[in-house]
């Protein structure tokens, strides 16, 4: 049976990681190699890297770091943060990465996904959405690490992600993330009911139930961890861990 | 091969220890310090038993409004992974405290979690940015001084301190045992916060921002003016390693390392290689005299596991060290070959601890430093030993 | 000494890191030379099936390896592409394969329930159909990392080594003497991947 993924998501600010509530006050996590090996003796299914700072800093992925990460994990890894062409997205598949993910450069040049697609196969490229709810209740996708604005809806952008080859989405909610208070299971699902690609929920994880609702209720394909997996429990210390895998098995099943 | 030289009757240390003296049994001074701690503490016997029962009473007592009552360092180790039983056994409200070098290994970090999550104690972390941290190991090891690990033990102090005074909790639970560790002979080792920014200044790059320094100032702080005590349980009561081992083993599913201190990568690198490649030293004989002593293994058995058996090695230990470090392989050796150098090389608070004895003992007495601190850093040391 | 054969498809690094990791011995090869010399052979492979061939044959890597696994005889293990390679064509492209394992490789695409996503990526769990030197040591649930779009249909049921479901039953690990195939990335089944890396080394 295929299995639920369930996939740490970290986030990179250049070779350091943190954890950002709301995309903002990033905390310090710790050494990427050093929790890649501790995920890699969780054995922990798979794995994502997001340099969250990379295209507002004008930077490019530090391919150094990654290739150390691609060396240590013996996982399926992806890869997002300042991807802004083929050339960028061919180096990080080739140094070890099974995927790339594309958020502000998607938006910017849509045709970027179906130049990796095509190349190399669209379930090598994920295309990520981060969403915010406006005043009234409507939600909006935003890009540069959410301090942009876009008035497209998420839901048409999302098929439009799925036509241009996109191989699976990853959707975020900036209102949620870092807050231990659960999915943001409304856009996840009108999301889900329209495309056929696969699903991954992130932003706001705080618990077992959580992850089960995101499953199904919101019928997403696969679970992100951010907080729950780098931090003892809300408010408390750093301590990189995993939910127990019996645990998990019986809340997606 | 055994050492053909002189060794104690009781234990393994032997006449290359530095500041080591011998009676007419043949019975080394440290094996007599342990016992006179022994006497001291009343370890193990009921009056030792009393003595801590009373303490805990008064940590209750002065910690009853409060979040927490205490503070307990943890690292995934034997000892404070113990500790933190025994508190909730006595019916303490610990609050964890970790600091994490970011070199620890997933065993530590699991050892961690199982034992905290089984008995509901929250955890403070402070986890040092891994470039900075990156720095001053390297520093160190550029240097050529034994104390490759210092900056780690002397942050988790500092970081025990402060999450203390946080929490406004003043006792800091410790799970150093003289019985199980033994005493670390006086001489060649040394630490303090001058001695770590001296270093750092001398062959640092990155400014430290997220290190937890402590000053001689900080220490001030803490002890004499927000009059946080230093505890250690395991000075009192019957402890025994093993039985430690095997007990947090069936409770928590922990799991053991293969040796002291080997749950953090940095001090397996600093214990299997470092010390006995560059120095000749073999810290082993720290624990495996302590075992002897309390009777846990023959003198035989000791003798036989530290000379016809070496320091376990991680196979990929010397590769991450390197890589992480940005040493390559010709670079390593050269420094690996350098003429080894000591504290007294550098500015430390040394002078100062000396000069201060009087108020150390006090601080010592009143539980507000240990003894062991007294006694190692307030008194001139023999260079030559 | 594992010679991983490099015709230009494939991520080796993490290959050869797991090798490494179990203590085997192995190295990535392009060289021709080299690879007459093998002991043993991994054939990794990731992407398209006629690209694939065609660069095999353009180097001329296909009678140096045609020699190694059919007349030498010495152990073959292909991954990914590299084990659909092994069979005698698919529908992705028009070339032949190498033809070593009788058998083909076929679209997931109209084949399977429209409910289930294509490529066929994930963990999947695999069924043992035939017990071989590579599956010693496997106990209890064995699962794989998966990512593919075609899959493989051995034509004799004795070189079907592992098999799994995913709309269809199909062959997830092949063998035929001392040549294996595993559909799955061993690579990055940590594990799962690394007792099949150590059984392969140990041959």
């Amino acid at each position: 049976m295929l299995q639920k993924r369930i996939i740490p998501c970290l986030q990179l600010i250049n070779e350091s990681l943190v954890k950002t509530i709301k995309f903002s006050n990033p905390g310090y996590i710790g050494d990427p190699i050093n929790t890649v090996r501790i995920f890699n003796e969780l054995e922990v299914d798979e794995l994502c890297f997001l340099d969250i700072r990379a295209t507002v800093e004008n930077r490019q992925p530090n391919f150094k770091i990654l290739a150390e990460i691609a060396n240590e994990c013996f996982m399926p890894l992806a890869y997002g943060g300042g991807i802004k062409d083929a050339e960028t997205a061919k180096q990080i598949l080739s140094i070890g990465f099974e995927k790339i993910v594309l958020n502000t450069a998607a938006m910017k040049t849509p045709n970027l996904v179906s130049e990796i697609a095509s190349y190399s196969g669209s379930q090598s490229v994920i295309g990520s959405i981060d969403i915010k709810k406006n005043f009234f209740g409507k939600y909006l996708v935003y890009i540069n690490d959410g301090t942009q604005k876009t008035e497209m809806d998420p839901v048409l952008y999302a098929q439009k992600m799925q036509e241009l080859g996109a191989g699976e989405l990853l959707i975020t909610s900036i209102d949620r993330d870092g807050t231990w208070n659960g999915f943001e299971l409304e856009i996840i699902k009108k999301i889900t009911d329209v495309v056929k690609i696969p699903v991954i929920a992130n932003g706001g994880a705080g618990s077992l139930e959580h992850i089960s609702d995101a499953v199904k209720k919101a019928n997403a394909s696969a679970v992100a961890l951010g907080s729950m997996v780098v931090y003892q429990k809300k408010g408390l210390g750093v301590l990189v861990n995993f939910p127990d895998k019996i645990e998990l098995e019986k809340v997606v099943a | 091969m055994i050492y053909t030289g002189k060794i104690c009757t009781k234990c393994i240390y032997d006449d290359r220890t530095p500041a080591i003296t011998f009676d007419d049994n043949g019975i080394c001074n440290y094996c007599k310090s342990v016992e006179n701690l022994i006497q001291e503490y009343q370890t193990g016997l009921s009056e030792g038993e009393r003595r801590i029962n009373e303490i805990i009473e008064q940590i209750k007592k002065e910690g009853k409004d409060k979040k927490y009552d205490c503070v307990i360092g943890v690292s995934g180790g034997t000892d404070s992974s113990f500790m933190i039983h025994w508190a909730i056994e006595k019916g303490l409200r610990p609050l964890a405290v970790h600091y994490d070098n970011t070199w620890n290994t997933a065993i530590a970090t699991e050892n961690i979690r199982k034992v905290l999550t089984k008995l509901k104690v929250d955890l403070f972390t402070l986890v040092v940015n891994n470039k900075e941290v990156d720095d001053i190991f390297r520093s160190f090891f550029l240097a050529s001084v034994p104390e490759l690990d210092a900056c780690t033990d002397l942050a988790l102090a500092e970081t025990m301190y402060r999450a203390a005074a946080q929490h406004g909790v003043k006792y800091v639970l410790e799970g150093h045992s003289f019985i199980a560790e033994g005493v670390t002979p006086l001489g060649k080792n040394y630490f303090d916060g001058k001695y770590i920014s001296s270093i750092h200044k001398k062959y640092g790059e990155l400014p430290m921002k997220t290190y937890p320094l402590m000053t001689f100032g900080k220490f001030m702080k803490w002890t004499v003016f927000k009059r946080i005590k230093k505890i250690r349980p395991l000075w009192y009561i019957q402890y025994s390693k093993e039985d430690a081992k095997k007990f947090l083993e069936k409770e928590f599913g922990w799991e053991y390392y293969g040796g002291h201190h080997l749950e953090n990568r940095m001090t397996a690198f600093n214990h299997s290689y470092y010390f006995p490649k560059k120095f000749n030293i073999d810290y082993r004989n720290n624990t495996l005299s302590a075992s002897c002593r309390s009777k846990q293994i023959t003198r035989e058995k000791a003798l036989d596991e530290y000379y016809n058996h070496p320091p376990y090695l991680e196979p990929e230990l010397l590769n991450y060290f390197k890589k992480r470090l940005r040493f390559s392989d010709p670079e390593f050796d050269k420094i690996m070959s350098q003429r080894p150098r000591y504290w007294y090389e550098f500015p430390t608070y040394k002078k100062r601890f000396e000069r201060l004895k009087p108020l150390f003992f006090l601080l010592s007495k009143a539980n507000l430093v240990p003894y062991s601190f007294y006694m190692k850093y307030c008194f001139p040391v023999n260079k030559n030993s | 000494m594992i010679t991983i054969v490099n015709y230009g498809m494939g991520n080796l690094g993490s290959v050869l890191n797991m090798f490494k990791k179990v203590g085997a011995q192995a190295q990535v090869s392009s060289d021709l030379e080299v690879i007459r010399k093998a002991s043993k052979i991994l054939l990794p492979g990731v992407g398209a099936f006629d690209t694939a061939i065609q660069r095999i044959h353009a180097v001329g890597m296909k009678e140096v390896l045609d020699h190694k696994a059919l007349e030498e005889k010495i152990p073959v293990l292909g991954i990914c592409l590299g084990m659909q390679l092994l069979t005698e064509g698919s529908e992705e492209g028009k070339l032949p394969g190498l033809g070593w394992i009788k058998g083909s490789t076929f679209n997931f695409k109209n084949r399977i329930d429209s409910n289930l996503k294509v490529p066929h990526m994930g963990w999947n769990t695999v069924r043992i159909s035939k017990q071989t030197a590579l599956t010693k040591g496997y106990e209890g649930e064995i699962k794989f990392y998966f990512v593919h779009s075609y899959y493989v249909l051995v034509k004799n049921e004795n070189n079907s080594m592992m098999k799994t479901g995913y709309g269809v039953e199909f062959d997830s690990a092949v063998v035929n003497d001392n040549i294996f195939g595993a559909q799955f990335h061993p690579e990055k089944s940590h594990k799962f991947g690394m007792k099949l890396f150590e059984n392969f080394s140990k041959l």
